[in-house]
């Protein structure tokens, strides 16, 4: 019947024309009306769909930025909780970091470490300003505003100015705490020692690979059936070799500039396997060593055939420590170039004395090569220079890094690459007596299987939305029921209430039973109320009205046989209203009861006056740090559209079970 | 016909019943008197506005009365405590039905049963299957009041009272909300009651059902019993003026 009264409604205009418009022309639609009314038509999933796109492209184009504040906005859950672990404040810096290892992986530590790799050590500073009151070599005392101030020199960060002595007036900076997150190992009576652990994910190529060893974690299918197996490996990997230009070399560093890449990279020698930097180099019989070349002789020279040997003979005057007057370039001296097939021939055949010298491309291999045929062949006769290393800045070098192990889970594996997780422990001692506050943390962070430990952002809002209309529907239920009471007084209690509370903005209820009731409650009774339980108290009190209004007219709007049928069976009138009136009342006023909770899910947006970390509270203070209030409130509208959309789904399938067949 | 002797199952002693309204007192009944038998077939008839429906509402205390009294059943309504208990005693059947539209038709039946009575489930399903079978219609047990038709609402509605195995039924013009084919199935369940033994006060307009089911009729016209006697005598040679009116405008 509906439907029939709203069709002929729609057609109505167009065909029932009033005679004086019947010969104008009526404009076409513009494009903006057409779309508005084919987005009225779509059914409501369409809509949800394309809201949903939209955002999804949309945050694509700028998906780092929305990914942060949604995580913010979230309260950023983890996928599962930890271990207790404990935290550990302390005045001061750790005296020592201790070791460093590769390779835990033991549940309990593999969950600490998903908790702790943020903050892991965090250091407070601090700035005075004031008056210097006293100095003495350890420690310096300020008179500011609020008092005298004595910091220890060594925990000064910067002074200014920086010679200042007593009577001057200086800005100190200075750490005044450091905080260390870990898991507590080793208590003595001076020390205790804390690990703090790191993650890193390591993706290489698998040619590097020299030996591996794994073995499969088999995981806990009882807790979670669809879980893979995890494989633990051990590798043993070639260190990298990079090949650049050199920019900087000391005693213990080295930096080069690889090819094809604008930056620099920077190594310890330490940490170097090998560094060669290739150059042409020659090897000689010991003969010519001994007896210079006379001018006029012929001297052989043997290379391997293909090696570019000009720049060798540019090298050759420069030869150091090798006293040979091997002139060739002013023709004191007649030079015979003889091509060998490898380096090993030519070295032969210069300790045959075939040669009086072999040139070579000193590029790492060949240079390790021919060492090794002097080192096995000692009679030949043969001497190697000094490697040169006149080189120290824009020469080609390679480098090749240490070998090392790597330990830790697979994450991925790929024909070419493999990636695995490690995890690095790090002990942090500290002295006992700099130990302010320790504690040991519940396991009350946020989590998907701890989302009681979810207390910001959106769950925050959906939490006190769900409570405080859970308490205003109970509320509203018994105040709609004393509105309809015969009784005078009854009746007048419940219209006070509601005419009081629908009067007054729901902003200043809030501000009422945060900062009115609830230190009432506080000072006269062992009750005390959470920040949320104020919100959700005042939320469900100002609600409580408009939801007792619905459930009053919800009732009257049943017919008076229905009351008088139920009486006439012998019912009392709790009995009547229980069983017959309520049941018929609810479908009633469903449809305008999911629309207050809508209206509620978006005016718990109010409760961040409280200082609540509410949705729209966290999306400030996020906006606040990285100005993008363009994308922060896109997000936080998204968030609230998204979340008023799936309750109005859920009220209307509720609704549609509700209804009566016909 | 039942005997009449001893005491009656409904006294109605010189009952007033005014209802104040915003345009002023009305005086739905003036001093009304009236003695039902226990398995007697009261029928009543008068002018719209007269009190009929009143007076029926004020023997189950839907309504209760200014001045007189009401004994139903050796209970003095005035004032009763069990009122309740009264009025599962007495069953009422309205001209509009009253089923409860979010139950079907077992369940409208069962539902006081279960409350009131507190009976178990399996016996009340039981007894609203008898009854809906002894009304005519045991193929409606799960149909909602809003998918029967009006003459099969109403018998379920008789049904709804029967259940609570009253010792009196009132009727306030049960057909007059239906259709002529349908007011048929409905006299017929009355009709069927009647022979039962069933103490009924009825008012209703059917001239078949009083002449074929009623001990006596009662004619009322402004709050006040004006005549009463056989049907039969009523209808034919009615002895007021204002009876004689009345009954040429109705038949
Ligand atoms: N709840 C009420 N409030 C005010 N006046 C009422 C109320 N119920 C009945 N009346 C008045 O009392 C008088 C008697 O009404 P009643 O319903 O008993 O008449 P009736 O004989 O049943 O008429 P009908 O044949 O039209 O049903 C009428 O004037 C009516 O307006
Ligand atoms: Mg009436």
């Amino acid at each position: 019947m509906p439907d029939e009264s709203n069709r002929n409604s729609q057609v109505g205009p167009s065909e029932v024309m009033p005679p004086e418009h019947s010969g104008t022309i009526v404009p076409p639609k513009s494009i903006y009306d057409r779309t508005l009314t084919w987005a009225a038509g779509l059914p409501w999933w369409a809509i949800i769909l394309l809201v949903v796109a939209v955002a999804v492209l949309y945050s694509m184009v700028t998906s780092s930025v929305y990914r942060d504040i949604i995580e913010s906005l979230t309260d950023d859950p983890q996928v599962s909780t930890d271990e207790l672990f404990e935290v550990v404040q302390i005045v001061g810096e750790p005296t020592m970091i201790v070791g460093r290892y590769v390779g835990e992986t033991q549940d309990s530590v593999q969950s600490v470490i998903t908790q702790l790799l943020r903050n892991v050590i965090e250091s407070e500073l601090v700035t005075q300003s004031g008056f210097i009151q006293a100095a003495d070599p350890a420690t310096i005392t300020i008179r500011t505003e609020t008092g005298l101030v004595t910091i220890p020199r060594d925990r000064i960060e910067t002074m200014e100015p920086p010679d200042a002595t007593i009577g001057d007036d200086a800005t100190i900076t200075y750490i005044e705490r450091i905080t260390i997150t870990g898991t507590l190992t080793e208590r003595d009576g001076d020390t205790m020692t804390i690990r703090t652990v790191d993650e890193q994910i390591e993706t290489f190529e698998k040619s590097r690979i020299l030996s591996r060893e794994g073995e499969t974690i088999p995981c806990d299918r009882e807790a979670d059936p669809d879980c893979e197996d995890q494989e633990q490996v051990t590798i043993e990997r070639a260190g990298r070799e990079i090949t650049g230009t050199l920019s900087t070399l000391s005693q213990t560093n080295l930096s080069l500039q690889p090819e094809g890449s604008p930056g620099t990279v920077e190594f310890r020698m330490g940490d170097l396997d090998f560094l060669y930097v290739p150059t042409l180099t020659i090897a000689l019989h010991e003969a010519i060593v001994e007896q210079p070349v006379q001018p006029g002789d012929e001297v052989r020279i043997g290379f391997v055939e293909g090696t570019d040997i000009t720049a060798a003979l540019a090298e050759m005057e420069n030869l150091e420590d090798v006293p040979v007057p091997l002139r060739y370039s002013d023709g004191t001296a007649q030079v015979v170039l003889v091509p060998y097939p490898d380096l090993a021939a030519a070295l032969e055949a210069t300790g045959a004395g075939e040669l009086d010298a072999t040139i070579y491309l000193d590029d790492g291999p060949e240079r390790l090569a021919a060492a090794d045929w002097v080192d096995e062949n000692p009679d030949a006769g043969v001497v190697l220079p000094n490697p040169p290393s006149t080189c120290d800045r824009h020469c080609e070098v390679t480098v090749k890094l240490q070998d090392d192990t790597v330990s830790g889970i697979v994450v991925d594996e790929t024909d070419e690459q493999i990636s695995v997780r490690t995890q690095a422990a790090e002990y942090v001692v500290i002295d006992r007596d700099q130990i302010v506050d320790n504690r040991r943390m519940e396991p009350g962070t946020c989590a998907l299987n701890n989302l009681r430990g979810c207390n910001e952002g959106i769950f925050l809002t959906l939490r006190v939305t769900f409570l405080a209309y859970g308490l205003a529907l109970i509320i509203g239920l018994f105040v709609g029921l004393m509105r309809v009471s015969h009784n005078p007084v009854i009746y007048a209690i419940s219209t006070l209430y509601v005419e009081v509370i629908r009067g007054i903005p729901l902003l200043v209820i809030l501000l009422y039973a945060g900062f009115v009731f609830s230190p009432w409650l506080r000072d006269n009774t062992p009750l005390q109320l959470s920040d949320e339980w104020e919100a959700i108290i005042g939320l469900a009190f100002g609600y409580g009205a408009f939801v007792a209004e619905i459930f009053r007219a919800g009732i009257q709007s049943i017919s008076r046989g229905q009351m008088e049928a139920a009486r006439s069976l012998g019912m009392n009138y709790p009995q009547s209203m229980r069983y017959v009136i309520l049941p018929q009342a609810v479908r009633v006023v469903l449809p305008p009861l999911g629309n207050d909770f809508i209206a509620m899910l978006k005016d718990s947006a109010l409760i961040s006056v409280l200082a609540l970390p509410d949705l729209l509270q966290l999306g400030r203070l996020h906006i606040s740090r990285t100005f993008r209030a363009f994308e922060g409130y896109n997000t936080v509208a998204i968030l609230y559209l998204l979340m008023t959309l799936f309750l109005s789904f859920i009220v209307r399938t509720i609704e549609r079970r509700a209804r009566l067949p016909r | 016909m039942m005997s009449r002797n001893g005491e009656p199952i409904i006294r109605i002693e010189n009952v007033h019943k005014r209802f104040h309204t915003l345009r002023g007192t009305v005086n739905a009944l003036n001093g009304v008197s009236l003695d039902v038998m226990p398995g007697e077939v009261v029928l009543i008839v008068g002018p719209s506005g007269s009190g009929k429906s009143t007076l029926l509402r004020c023997i189950n205390r839907l309504e209760t009365v200014d001045a007189g009294q009401i004994v139903v059943d050796d209970i003095p309504l005035t004032g009763a405590k069990n009122i309740n208990k009264v009025r599962a005693e007495v069953g009422m059947v309205f001209q509009s039905f009253n089923l409860f539209p979010d139950r079907t038709a077992l369940g409208n039946i069962v539902l006081a049963q279960r409350v009131v009575r507190k009976r178990r489930r399996g016996d009340a399903v039981t007894r609203a299957h008898n009854l809906l079978a002894k009304v005519g219609i045991p193929d409606k047990a799960d149909a909602y009041p809003a998918q029967l038709s009006g003459g099969q609402q109403q018998r379920v509605a008789i049904a709804r009272a029967l259940a609570m195995d009253p010792k009196i039924m009132l009727f306030d013009e049960p057909t007059s909300a239906l259709d002529p084919e349908m007011i048929k199935e409905v006299l017929d369940v009355m009709l069927q009651l009647a022979k039962e033994g069933m103490t009924m006060v009825v008012v209703s307009h059917e001239m078949g059902f009083a002449r074929a089911a009623a001990d006596r009729a009662v004619f009322m016209d402004e709050g006040r019993i004006v005549e009463q006697g056989p049907p039969d005598k009523l209808f034919s040679s009615p002895s007021h003026e204002r009876t004689q009116l009345f009954l040429s405008k109705i038949l």
